[in-house]
C-alpha cells in the first residue's frame, strides 16, 4: 500500500512539473518565423460559405445593438455588420453613395436632399424609404429614445421632409459640415421602423437593419450570432463584390481578457480576434499561420490633459515644463514595442484636417523643464520633489479606465520621467461614479482619455466651452479664440477652409499645452491564415462583408 | 425540524431587509449621478435632467426607499437604467451559467478537499502529506485569473482538450470550475486535515480502537463524521463567494455570470440591477446557510438532540 503511494506522489510531481513546463513554452510555440508578411499572400479564388467566429476585445455593453443608442467602440464594431448608412467615406475623406444614390446641398448649407436606392429592404422585409429616413433621424432627436453619440452626430438637426417615396430632405438649423462624414458611420445607420415599433424597449436586443448580416441570436453578456442576409444587394462602392456576404455565419464572442483572446486564436477556437497586445502582435506577425491587420482608428488620441483651471497648472510655463520633462517617444517605444507611434496632434494622423506642422513642435528637454520650474520658485525638497510655499509639485491623475491599451503602464513610465524633474505624478484609481463627479467639478490635476470619432469636429467636444454639454469640456480649456475656430470648423462646408481652421486650432492647442497627445492607436485584428477579405470602414470598424474562409 | 426551519425563515426576513437597506444607503451615499453617467459626461444638461426624471431619481430619497422596498416585496425589480430591460430578465438570463459553475466547483471543492484532507491527516508527516499541503497552499494562494490563464494555455492551447471560452456545455464548465473550485478545495483540505488530526487524538477514538474496530471503520464512521463539522461551516461561506465572487473566473473564461453583471452594474451605477442582484445573492446565501445548519444535524446527532 505504502509503495503505491510513493508512486502516486512521483506521478503527481511529474505531472505538475510537466504542466509548468508546458505553460512556460506558451509563447515559444507561436514563434514560427517563416518569411513574408502573411497578409500579402495571394489566397486564390474566393470560397464562399462557412462560419467565422470573432473574439471581440471587450463586451457589447448592456447587450445594446441599437445603432442610435450604443455609443461604445466595441458595440460599433459589431453593429457595422447589421446596419448600412446613407453614404460611405473613403480613406481620402471623399464621400460616395451607399443607400443614397445622390444628394444635393441647399444654397444656405442647411438642407441635404438625398435620393435613395429603391431596392433596399430591412431584414424584416419592410422597405427602406424616405419615411424610414425620417423615422430614424426623428428617433435620434427624440429625448425618449435616450440616444448616445448619434445625438451629437446629427448636430443641429431639425426635421426631415419626405419629398416622395425615395427622396428625403434633411434640415438643420445651421450649417453642419461634419454631417456627411457622420452619416457614413454606423451610429447613423438605419434601424427598421417596424421593428422599433414591434419591440419597443427591447429593440436594442432585437436589432433589425439593412446590413449584410442579420441577427440570429443574442446571448446576453457573451455572444452575438449572425447569419448572412440572402437578399443583400446594396453594398457600398468600397466593397469588393456585390450580392450577399460570402460567410454563411458570423459569430462574435466577447473575450475581454486579452490572454484568453490570444489563446483562443492560437488554438484556432476562433478564426479572428481584435485588439492584440503589443507582445503578441510581434509574435503573430512572425507566424505564417496567422495574419495581422492594423488600421489607424480615427479619434482624438489618448492624451494627457493638465487642468488649466487649477493652480499651478493654470500657468502655461508649468504646463510646458511638465511636457518638456516627459520623453514620450521613449515611453511609447518601451510600452508598445514599436507597434504604435508617438502622437503629436490631438487628432490621429489620418483624420481630416490633421496638420503635420505640430510634429516635433516640442521635444523632451529636462534642462528646460528644470530651468522653468526653478525660475518659478519650485525648489527640490529632501525627497527630490519640488515645493513652493510648503506645497509639493504633485500631479493628481484621476483614472477609472484601468490599464486598457496599457495606458497605465505608459503613465508609469512617464511618472518615472517626471520624478527626474522633481514632479510627482500620483495615480488615483476611482470607481466611475466618483471619477465622473470629480471630473465634472474640475477637482483634479490631470485626466487622460481618448475619444473615437471620424471627424475633427470632435475637438469641439473636448476643447470648446460651446460643445455638446455647453458647460464644460474634458480639457477645461476656456479660450474664446479656440472656441471661435472650433465653431467655424463645423459651420464651414468647404473642406479646404475647414482644414485651414483645424490647422490653426491644433497648433493653438499644442502651443498652449491644452493637450499632451501620447500615442497613435493602431486597431489590430489578427486572424487565422485561411481568413481573407476583412476590411475596415471610415472610423476603423471591421467590415465582414467581403470576408471569406479558404477551404 | 419543521418548526426550526420556519423559525430560521422568519429570522431571515430582518436579515434581508437589513441588507436591502444597507445597499440602498451605500448606493445613494456613493458619489456619481446615474443619470449623468448613463448620458455621458459630455451630454447636454437637459438630457441629464430628462433621464433623472425617467429614472425617478428626483423623488425624495425616503420615497425612493419606500417604493423600492414595496416593489421588491412584490417581486417587481424595475427596469435597468443602462438598457431599459426588466431587471429580473437580465438576472435570470445569467443564472444558469452562474448556478452551474457554482454547483460544479463546489462539488469539486468538496470531493477534492475532503479526500485530500483525510489522506493528508492519515499520512501525517509522510511524503504524501507534504505534497498535499503544498498543493492546498498553492490552491489557496494562487490568483484565480493566473490559474485560469494557465489552465487555458495547457488544456486548451497545447493539449487542445477543452474549449477555453463560453458556457452551455459541460466541457466548457470543466476548466472554470477547476479554477474557481481550487481555492475552496485548498481551504477545505487544510480544514479537514486539521480537524481530523484533532479528533483522532480524542479519547473516544482510543476507546474505539481498543474495542478492536478496524482502522477503516474508526476513520470513516467516527473520526470523519466528527471532523466534518467545521468543514461544512466553511462550505456555507464558500458558496456565497462562488455565486457573486466568480467575476474573475467569468471574465477569464468569457462566461455569462451574475458576478460580471453586478460589477458592470456597479460601474454604471445601474441601481435597479445592483439592488436586485444583491437581493438574489442574499437569498441564496441564506438558503445555503440554512441547508448547512440542517446538515449539521444529520452529520452530528448531538445537534439534533440539542434542539
Amino acid at each position: 500500500m505504502k509503495k503505491s503511494w510513493v508512486k502516486a506522489v512521483k506521478m503527481a510531481t511529474i505531472l505538475l512539473a510537466l504542466t509548468l513546463l508546458l505553460s512556460a513554452c506558451g509563447d515559444g510555440s507561436s514563434q514560427a518565423t517563416q518569411g513574408a508578411n502573411a497578409a500579402e499572400v495571394d489566397s486564390g479564388p474566393v470560397t464562399p460559405g462557412g462560419e467565422l467566429v470573432f473574439a471581440l476585445g471587450g463586451i457589447v455593453t448592456d447587450d445594446n445593438l441599437d445603432a442610435h443608442k450604443a455609443g461604445n467602440a466595441q458595440n460599433g464594431r459589431v453593429m457595422r455588420s447589421l446596419y448600412d448608412s446613407l453614404v460611405v467615406e473613403l480613406p481620402d475623406h471623399s464621400i460616395k453613395p451607399w443607400l443614397a444614390t445622390s444628394w444635393e446641398i441647399s444654397e444656405d448649407k442647411k438642407s441635404y436632399t438625398f435620393h435613395l436606392r429603391k431596392d433596399v429592404k430591412f431584414h424584416d422585409g419592410t422597405p427602406f424609404n424616405a419615411e424610414a429616413v425620417k423615422f430614424n433621424f426623428d428617433r435620434i432627436k427624440d429625448p425618449a429614445t435616450k440616444a448616445s453619440s448619434s445625438l451629437n452626430e446629427i448636430g443641429s438637426y431639425v426635421s426631415t421632409d419626405v419629398l416622395d417615396e425615395y427622396t428625403a430632405r434633411i434640415n438643420f438649423s445651421a450649417p453642419f459640415a461634419p454631417f456627411l462624414s457622420n452619416a457614413a458611420k454606423v451610429d447613423l445607420g438605419f434601424v427598421s421602423p417596424a421593428a422599433v415599433k414591434k419591440y419597443g424597449d427591447k429593440y436594442p436586443q432585437n436589432p433589425v437593419g439593412t446590413g449584410p448580416f442579420k441577427l440570429v441570436k443574442l446571448v446576453p453578456g457573451t455572444e452575438v450570432q449572425f447569419e448572412k442576409n440572402p437578399d443583400y444587394n446594396w453594398a457600398p462602392p468600397t466593397a469588393k463584390h456585390q450580392g450577399p456576404a460570402y460567410l454563411d455565419k458570423l459569430t462574435v464572442k466577447y473575450v475581454p481578457e486579452e490572454a484568453t483572446r490570444i489563446s483562443v486564436l492560437q488554438s484556432k477556437q476562433v478564426q479572428a480576434a481584435d485588439i492584440i497586445p503589443p507582445q503578441n502582435l510581434v509574435a503573430l506577425k512572425a507566424d505564417n499561420q496567422f495574419r495581422v491587420q492594423e488600421t489607424e482608428l480615427l479619434q482624438v488620441n489618448f492624451s494627457i490633459y493638465l487642468n488649466p483651471q487649477k493652480a499651478p497648472w493654470n500657468d502655461l510655463k508649468v504646463r510646458e515644463a511638465v511636457r518638456a520633462a516627459m520623453d514620450l517617444d521613449a515611453a511609447v517605444k518601451t510600452i508598445y514595442l514599436g507597434t504604435s507611434k508617438q502622437a503629436w496632434s490631438p487628432i490621429s494622423p489620418s483624420m481630416l484636417g490633421y496638420t503635420p506642422t505640430v510634429e516635433n513642435s516640442w521635444k523632451p528637454d529636462a534642462a528646460k523643464a528644470n530651468q522653468l520650474l526653478d525660475d518659478l520658485g519650485w525648489v527640490k525638497g529632501a525627497d527630490g520633489i519640488r515645493e513652493k510655499d510648503g506645497k509639493k509639485l504633485t500631479i493628481e491623475f484621476i483614472d477609472t479606465q484601468g490599464n486598457r491599451e496599457k495606458r497605465l503602464d505608459l503613465m508609469a513610465v512617464l511618472q518615472q520621467q517626471l520624478k527626474q524633474a522633481g514632479v510627482e505624478l500620483k495615480v488615483v484609481s476611482l470607481p466611475s461614479g466618483t471619477y465622473s463627479e470629480r471630473r465634472l467639478k474640475g477637482d483634479y490635476d490631470l485626466v487622460a482619455a481618448s475619444q473615437f470619432s471620424g471627424d475633427p469636429d470632435v475637438l469641439r467636444q473636448i476643447f470648446s466651452t460651446k460643445g455638446p454639454s455647453k458647460k464644460n469640456n474634458l480639457a477645461r480649456a476656456n479660450d474664446p479664440q479656440l472656441d471661435q475656430w472650433l465653431e467655424d470648423g463645423y459651420l464651414e462646408n468647404d473642406p479646404e477652409k475647414r482644414k485651414e481652421v483645424y490647422k490653426k486650432a491644433q497648433e493653438w492647442i499644442i502651443q498652449n499645452v491644452y493637450s499632451i497627445p501620447t500615442y497613435v492607436f493602431q486597431y489590430s485584428l489578427a486572424s487565422v491564415q485561411e481568413v481573407n477579405g476583412i476590411t475596415f470602414d471610415s472610423p476603423g470598424w471591421p467590415v465582414f462583408y467581403d470576408a471569406w474562409i479558404k477551404k | 425540524m419543521i418548526k426550526y426551519i420556519l423559525n430560521r425563515i422568519i429570522v431571515s426576513v430582518p436579515v434581508i431587509l437589513g441588507s436591502l437597506t444597507l445597499v440602498f444607503i451605500i448606493i445613494h451615499w456613493l458619489p456619481g449621478d446615474p443619470a449623468q453617467m448613463i448620458a455621458g459626461d459630455d451630454a447636454a444638461p437637459e438630457r441629464v435632467d430628462f433621464l433623472r426624471e425617467q429614472f425617478g431619481l428626483n423623488e425624495p430619497l425616503w420615497k425612493q426607499y419606500l417604493d423600492y422596498l414595496w416593489n421588491s416585496l412584490r417581486g417587481d425589480f424595475g427596469h435597468s437604467f443602462a438598457n431599459s430591460q426588466p431587471v429580473l430578465e437580465r438576472l435570470v438570463a445569467q443564472l444558469p451559467a452562474t448556478l452551474s459553475l457554482a454547483v460544479v466547483s463546489t462539488i469539486f471543492a468538496i470531493v477534492v478537499g475532503v479526500a485530500l484532507g483525510v489522506l493528508s491527516a492519515v499520512y501525517r508527516n509522510k511524503a504524501l502529506d507534504y505534497v498535499v499541503r503544498v498543493i492546498s497552499l498553492l490552491g489557496v494562494s494562487m490568483p484565480k485569473f493566473w490559474l485560469g490563464i494557465l489552465l487555458i494555455l495547457v488544456f486548451s492551447v497545447h493539449l487542445r482538450l477543452l474549449p477555453a471560452i463560453g458556457n452551455g456545455s459541460f466541457k466548457q464548465l470543466i476548466l472554470p470550475s477547476f479554477a474557481l473550485g481550487l481555492t475552496g478545495a485548498g481551504m477545505l483540505t487544510r480544514m479537514v486535515r486539521n480537524s481530523v488530526l484533532e479528533v483522532i487524538q480524542e479519547p473516544f477514538v482510543v476507546t474505539l480502537r481498543s474495542k478492536g474496530l478496524t482502522e477503516r471503520a474508526v476513520l470513516y464512521r467516527h473520526v470523519l463524521r466528527n471532523a466534518l463539522m467545521p468543514a461544512i461551516t466553511v462550505l456555507g461561506v464558500l458558496v456565497g463567494e462562488m455565486l457573486a465572487g466568480a467575476v474573475v473566473t467569468e471574465t477569464v473564461f468569457s462566461r455569462q455570470g451574475l458576478g460580471k453583471l453586478v460589477v458592470d452594474a456597479i460601474n454604471q451605477k445601474d441601481i435597479p440591477v445592483i439592488q436586485a442582484a444583491i437581493l438574489i445573492t442574499g437569498i441564496f446565501t441564506i438558503i445555503v446557510n440554512l441547508l448547512v445548519d440542517i446538515s449539521y444535524s444529520y452529520v452530528d446527532p448531538r445537534v439534533r438532540k440539542a434542539r
